[in-house]
Formats: structure tokens, sequence, C-alpha cells
């Protein structure tokens, strides 16, 4: 009955009605969409990072990983002294540096990582393999689109380039043995994989021994944390990041758009609120003699309320059911214009609908619906009836 | 390149550890946008200087730091700090901090938290045994056609060397930039439906409200026209007052944005301007807005019966 009234007075006004629930749908999408931006940046960056199991990042000291040019010594020493912190179960040392590709046209420039393919967490092979005998390349799709390259090739690779004399620090022929997705670039990235030792040894002496960062495998049993801060102790010229410390310094640098998030989520909240308060508090205005009169025919205070309360929740449900289909297609296109940040690796997702949050958010726009409607709700059961009918029949 | 105090004056301790040579960005999925350390001629400081002392004639060199490494560190104009080129390094060079300058307000530095200094080049190519190279060159040029031929002969001349526009660079290094702003349109657009949607049901109610006081209108035989202008100028005029309080607001909020966003990032960049041309666009949409609503409503209300209007 109540739910049934309430409907009516919904239908009465139409247009009214579908305009409201347009209003709240579009605040419910844009709630959503920020709930989705909050949470979003931060689930993907960990599980950018969780993946291969690698817990901690080490890279020299005071800087991020590939943040700069920078290297660690001694590589050899380092790998073996964290091997032997309690809880370190696999050491992946990686040198980053740019190849040139040569060829008859002008050199392909590409980044290079020199891994040792047996611990490695950079890549995931997509075709072929990565332990050829002798100098094995394994390359990104866009590295074999502009070299025009295949498995089995052999390629002239050199580093090192100095520009005016046209020479290189070192030079090897290569061959490709696999094709791969590496996990922290782009797909755009022209990028490859080589030997540790061969990037080393193409580096010169300057790239003797060094590797640009290492990343550390630790037992399911042991805390990220303490591995962390042994393996700083034992390393005084390194920086150790745990996956958690590095999402942590992610939101930081992306707290703007975090921020963002929390504040248009907060105005697209209060927007929901103030146009449900609004549509029903005049709602209600108009329908004072009405309510006045139900009251005079004995039905109960608590029944009128209930049914205005009713309109309330309708009006915050339906914008909220729309708003959900119009902020998961929203979300999709702000995504992909964050995702056209240059260098962007492939697995990072600005928006993720997480079903918990999302949900939580649009409990808490109804939940604002059903305030909306209880003041004015209140307010009108409560008026003196005779009064009321008096006034509404003299108008 | 690490910065440290010399052991004389006090204990020495490592406070970064960074490259002067090019960065390379979000490889491990961090946006990382902007040079660490960097050298540039004395004349070249684009940074502004906010405290110095005259030159020193001594065989000591000085250098210049960012006010943020200044108010961490506790470092004062005169302070002596040992550079070295790695982190840890047991050797290092002793320098004169000469001058303390503010942070320019660049976007690119925006998220990043490094310290910078400035030294001379050869300073900087000494300590880091980088010979006589350097990144690049800024040229200045008469501008114009001048610009053109510098380029030309540039590239024709110079083996090895590639110049380029700073227009061009510019371009190419505000990707990320264009993103933003892109996302900042999108995230416009969407907040402009909503405004207008939450503008248009509050015009409409607005109208609605006044049934009695049109069909009281009507029965003393105001003509519709009349009504529906009177009703339009009413909504046209609540419109108005409306965007005008909401500019008001609009710069109290930008006033907070900036200053919020200013102490948490540590840079004299504005986040949130409001130009003319903003203003005119949100007043003449909710002036759009709210005459489109006062309009629709006012010619149902005028078409319907005045005494259906009173609800009889």
């Amino acid at each position: 009955m109540r739910i049934q009234l309430a409907a009516l007075s919904l239908r009465r006004h139409v247009s009214r009605t579908l305009l409201a629930i347009l209003g709240v749908a579009v605040s419910a999408a844009m709630l959503l969409d920020m709930v989705m931006l909050a949470t979003g940046m931060r689930e993907s960056f960990a599980s950018l990072l969780g993946r291969n199991g690698f817990t901690i990042r080490v890279s020299p000291r005071g800087t991020l990983p590939f943040d700069t040019e920078a290297t660690i010594a001694q590589a050899s020493d380092a790998t073996a002294a964290m091997r032997r912190i309690a809880g370190v179960t696999a050491v992946a040392p990686v040198l980053g540096t740019t190849i040139h590709v040569l060829g008859d046209a002008e050199p392909v420039t590409a980044f290079a990582l020199g891994v040792d393919p047996s611990v490695q967490g950079d890549y995931e092979l997509l075709e072929g393999n990565d332990r050829g005998p002798g100098d094995a390349l394994v390359a990104s799709d866009a590295l074999l689109r502009a070299t025009r390259a295949r498995i089995g090739d052999t390629l002239d690779v050199a580093v090192g380039f100095d520009p005016q004399l046209r020479t290189y620090t070192g030079r090897r022929r290569v061959v490709v043995t696999g094709r791969a997705r590496f996990t922290y670039l782009s797909a755009d990235d022209r990028a490859a994989a080589l030997q540790l030792a061969s990037v080393q040894a193409m580096g010169g002496a300057d790239r003797t021994d060094r590797v640009s960062l290492f990343m550390v495998r630790t037992a399911p049993n042991v805390d990220p944390e303490s591995a962390r801060v042994a393996i700083e102790r034992a390393l005084p010229r390194v920086t150790a990041l745990s996956t958690a410390g590095a999402v942590a310094e992610a939101q930081r640098r992306l707290s703007y758009f975090r921020q963002l998030a929390f504040i248009l989520g907060a105005v697209s909240l209060t927007v929901g609120f103030l146009l449900v308060t609004t549509i029903v508090t005049v709602s209600v205005n108009e329908r004072i003699g009405e309510i006045a009169v139900m009251r005079a025919i004995g039905v109960s205070r608590v029944h009128v309320v209930q049914q205005i309360v009713i309109e309330g929740i309708g009006l915050s449900l339906a914008g909220a059911a729309a708003g959900l289909v119009l902020g998961v297609f929203t979300a999709r296109y702000l995504n992909s214009i964050l995702r056209g940040f240059p260098g962007l690796p492939d697995a990072i997702d600005f928006f993720l609908f997480q079903p918990d949050s999302a949900f939580r958010a649009l409990g808490l726009l109804v939940a604002s619906g059903i305030a909306a409607g209880v003041y004015p709700a209140w307010r009108a059961a409560s008026l003196p009836i005779s009064t009321t009918l008096r006034e509404e029949a003299v108008g | 390149m690490a910065i440290g105090r010399p052991a004389r004056s006090r204990a020495a301790r490592q406070i970064s550890g960074v490259t002067t040579r090019r960065l390379r960005a979000l490889r491990r999925g961090l946006p990382a946008l902007a040079l660490v350390a960097f050298a540039l001629p004395a004349k070249g400081a684009a940074a502004q200087r906010i405290d110095s002392i005259a030159p020193w004639r001594g065989t000591e060199r000085t250098i210049a730091i960012d006010e943020r490494l200044a108010a961490d560190a506790g470092l004062r104009i005169g302070d002596r700090v040992i550079l070295g080129a790695e982190p840890g390094s047991p050797t290092g060079d002793t320098v004169r901090i000469a001058a303390i300058v503010e942070r320019r307000a660049d976007p690119a530095e925006v998220a990043r938290s490094e310290y910078r200094i400035r030294m001379h080049l050869d300073h900087l190519q000494q300590l880091i045994g980088y010979g006589d190279r350097v990144d690049r060159f800024a040229i200045a040029t008469a501008g114009g056609a001048a610009t053109d031929s510098v380029l030309r002969r540039i590239n024709s001349m110079a083996f090895g060397f590639r110049a380029y526009r700073s227009r061009e660079i510019a371009v190419e290094t505000s990707k990320t930039f264009l993103v933003v702003s892109r996302f900042h349109r999108a995230i416009g657009m969407i907040t402009i439906v909503a405004s207008a949607t939450f503008l248009l049901c509050i015009m409409l109610l607005k109208v609605d409200e006044r049934r009695r006081d049109v069909a009281a209108m009507r029965l003393m035989g105001i003509s519709r026209t009349t009504v529906i202008r009177t009703v339009m100028l009413e909504s046209s005029f609540v419109a108005l007052l409306g965007s005008l309080f909401g500019v008001g607001l609009g710069f109290v909020t930008a006033a907070f944005v900036n200053a919020h966003y200013q102490s948490v990032y540590r840079t004299p960049l504005r986040f949130a301007i409001i130009t003319p041309s903003t203003v005119a666009y949100s007043v003449l949409l909710s002036l759009v807005l709210g005459i489109g609503a006062g309009a629709l409503a006012a010619r149902r209300l005028a078409r319907t019966a005045p005494l259906a209007l009173f609800g009889r």
C-alpha cells in the first residue's frame, strides 16, 4: 500500500521524477567513478608489483627503481649478501641501458634489461625461449616490428653511442630467441632483455659488476618489511623498498588524483542528497492538504512518513541503478584518457571496478536519499491537521 | 650525486643520492618527469634566487640549493657540504652554499620530492667524471627567421648534434600534461552535466511552486505571454544571482585548492585558475539553463486552466 502510494505520487509528475532520477544517476556515476579512481590506482599498482612474487626492490641509495641512471657497484657481492639474509628466496639483478640495433637503415633504439633469465621477473615469454646458446635476446613486439626481426634472426646490437665520434662502448651480434611482454613497460615500448653479463660487458668499465636494481623474492611466511630492513642493514649503499612502500610512494606521487577523487566524490554525494531533499520537500509541500486529509481519516503519522521516505528511496535506488551503468561506461572512457600517459605499463588501470567499494558508495548514496526524505516527511506528518485542512481549503 | 655536510662541521650525513643524466621515466610505473640535478651557466638560472651572498673570490667552489633542501636539511647560506658522485662515496668535494633558490612553478616537478642543487658546469663535469660534455645547449636567438637560420645551420654543419625549437621540445615533453588536461576536460563535462541537471530540476520546481500566483494572474486577465515573460524574467534573475554566488564560491574554492596543494607539494604553482572565460561560460550556462527551464515550466503553467492550477 505504502509502496503503491509512493509510486503513484512519483508518477504524478513524470518529467520531474525522471529529471530527479537523471540527476541522482549522474551524481551516482560521478561518485562511483571517483571511488574507482581512488582505489583503482592502488590496487592495480600493487597487483603489478606483486606479480612474479618479488616483494622487495633494491636500488641505489636515495633513489627509486629506474628513477635515475645510478647503479649499484659490486653487484655480485651484494647478491651474495642478500641471499644470506633469512627469508630471502631469490635475488634478481637487473641492469637497464639503451641499446641500438644496427642495420642498413637508421639504428633502432630500444630500452634493454640485462637479467638473469633463471630468476627474472621483468617479462613474460610469449614465444621461444630466453636461454639460447651464446648471446640471446628476448624482444617486445614493438621492437620486433621496428627491426622487422623474427625469432632466430641475428641482430647487431650496440651500447654507449657517442654521436660525435659515431662509436659505441660495446657491440655484439645477438640471436633473437624469444618474444615477450614486458611487465613494467607499455606495449608501445621497444624493449629487449639480454643476459646480464652481456649488458655489463657492452657497457664497458662503467658497467662492470654493476646493476640498476635487484628484485628480491621472500618466503611466503616471512614479513617483507623485516627482510627489507635486513637488506638495508647489510648494504648501506642501497635503498630497499617493499611492495607496500612502493605502493605508498606511488600513492604519494599520485595523491593529486586521490584527493581529486575524494573532493568530487563528496561533491557528488552532496549533490545527490540535495537533489533528493529538494524533490521530496517540494513534493511534500504540494501535498500538504492531501497528507492532512490522510491524517484526518486515521492514517498514522508513521505511515505517512514511511510513504514519503519510500519516495526518496525510490528516487535514490532508480538513480543509483542508472548511475551504476553510467559510471562504468564513463570510468572506461576516463581510464582510456589516463592510459595515454607516456610509458605507462599496460597493467596499470586508474579506474578499477571493485564490487565492494562500488556498492558501498552507492549504498551511501541511497542512505543519503533515505535521510533526505525523513525530515520533510516528519515535518509534513506533524502539521496540525485541522489548521492545515482549513488553510488548504481557503487557499 | 650525494650531498652531505663535511665531517668537521657535523657528522657527515647523506641527504640524497641522485644522478645528473637523463631520467628514464615510468620504467617501473612511477611517474618520473624531471631532471634531478643540473648544472647551469651562471646566468642561466631559471629559478628565482631568494637568498644569496656576494661571489666568493677564493678557490672554494660554491653551489646553490633549492629551498626544499635548505628547509629539510637545515642548511643555510655559508654552510659547507660535501658533494659526492655516488651515494656513500668515501671521497667528495667540499663546497659552500652560496645561494638558496625558489623552485619554479613547473607542473613536471610537482609530484617529485627530490632535492635540487645548482653548480657551475665545469664543477659538475669534474665531479662526475663527465669530461668536456654536456647534455644539451640552450641557444638564445633574435627570434623569427633568425631561429630558422640557426636551426638550419646547426643541423647541416654540426656532426652528432640535432637542434630543436624549444616549442617542439615543449610539445614532446608535455604529453603527460595533455593527458591530465584531457582528463580534467572530461571530468569537467561530467560535472557540467550533473550541475545542469540539478539546475534544471531546481528551476522547474521553483517555477512549479508559482502555480497559484500564475493562476491568480491569469484570472485577473493578465495575458499568457506576460505571465510567461514574468516567470522567465524571474527564473533568469534567480539563475543570474545563483551563478554570481557560484562564481564567488568558485574563487573561494580555488583559493583553498591553491593554498592546499601549494602547501602539500611545496610549489608556487597555481592549481586552480579562474579565468574571465571560465566565469563567462558558467554564468552563460546557468542563464541558458535557468531561462530554458523557466520557459518550459511557464509555458506548461500558462496552458493549464487557472482553476486547475488552484486545484479546483
